[in-house]
């Protein structure tokens, strides 16, 4: 009977260990494909805003997304979709160029990129270079897009 | 009822590690305060010009662009404040600071007013919509970004 009580007491200690185990940091070694996989999510990103596909767009940005656009609107996450949505709203060309990692670490990256963009939003001509700085957080398993800054290159 | 103690017991050992590894409200919104406080502290370090705490406050990863599109390394922009020909700022006062917390980046935007001068006279004076990034280090909060938006006037 001992026996018995003694592995009821030792299962849920099994439990608790292991949940202590899951609430810890991913391990380092990780980090180094994380760069690589941030460069890539920055263009499927702009590619969804350019193909208007507003369903990749809902599953890349996480929750409390938030985006400044040039001329300082702040937008969140259903601003930004119902906004890349609208059919007023042009967008003929954007992508990135010159992407640079900040920082990465096991859940989080920081990028500086050039955005090239040809369109019209909200009564702002985007025609023209963006200096941009994108976040990413990894949520649940994976890659998401947190937010963005956004700032006209002026000649 | 030795059996249900011991139950009792293994049902507080199992739930305490699960409290340990979940982000309460609570400590989110401390957090967020803090946040709040620490966009104040930098933009008065910024204004004072105080080198010391900006070296050690700005991470390595560091970047400033400004609104008209230009980047600033850590090093770049330190350079300028502790230069001969750095700005004279007057005012720089963050308002409508809203924060955006990810774990171990956080997303700050806020409307920040500007007064002063470049070393030559202009005028630097402004109205801007900012991002900012800001991420956990060691347990310490770093700036690793900042985007400045000047807000365009309302059609």
């Amino acid at each position: 009977m001992k026996l018995v009580y003694g592995l009821a007491a030792c299962f849920p200690i099994i439990v608790a260990t292991a949940a202590l185990t899951l609430g810890q940091t991913p391990n380092k070694a990780v980090e180094s494909d994380a760069a690589a996989t941030i460069a890539v999510m920055d263009h499927i990103w702009l590619d969804a805003a350019h193909n208007r596909d507003t369903g990749t767009m809902a599953w890349l940005f996480a929750d409390d997304f938030v985006e400044i656009h040039p001329g300082g609107d702040i937008v969140d996450k259903k601003e930004q979709i119902d906004q890349i949505r609208d059919p007023s709203r042009t967008i003929a060309e954007i992508h990135p160029d010159d992407i640079d990692v900040r920082y990465v670490s096991s859940d989080v990256a920081v990028l500086l990129d050039t955005t090239t963009i040809r369109g019209l939003s909200g009564g702002v001509d985007y025609n023209g270079t963006q200096k941009v700085i994108r976040v990413f957080v990894k949520e649940q398993g994976r890659w998401r897009a947190a937010g963005a800054g956004i700032v006209p290159i002026k000649p | 009822m030795k059996c249900f103690q011991v139950t009792a017991l293994a049902a507080m050992l199992m739930f305490a590690p699960l409290a340990f590894a979940q982000t309460g409200a609570g400590s989110s919104a401390a957090e967020e305060e803090e946040l709040k406080k620490l966009d104040h502290k930098w933009l008065d370090a910024e204004k004072r010009l105080d080198i010391a705490y900006c070296e050690k406050f700005f991470a390595d990863s560091y970047v400033l662009v400004f609104p008209n599109g230009q980047a600033y390394t850590k090093k770049q922009w330190l350079d300028i404040l502790r230069g001969p020909d750095h700005p004279v700022i007057t005012m720089l006062d963050p308002e409508d600071i809203k924060v955006h917390l990810h774990g171990n980046v956080a997303i700050l935007t806020d409307h920040t007013t500007l007064k002063g001068h470049d070393s030559k006279g202009n005028s630097m004076d402004g109205e801007f919509n900012v991002f900012r990034v800001v991420i956990k280090k060691n347990g310490n909060w770093q700036a690793t970004g900042v985007v400045m938006n000047a807000i365009a006037a309302k059609k």
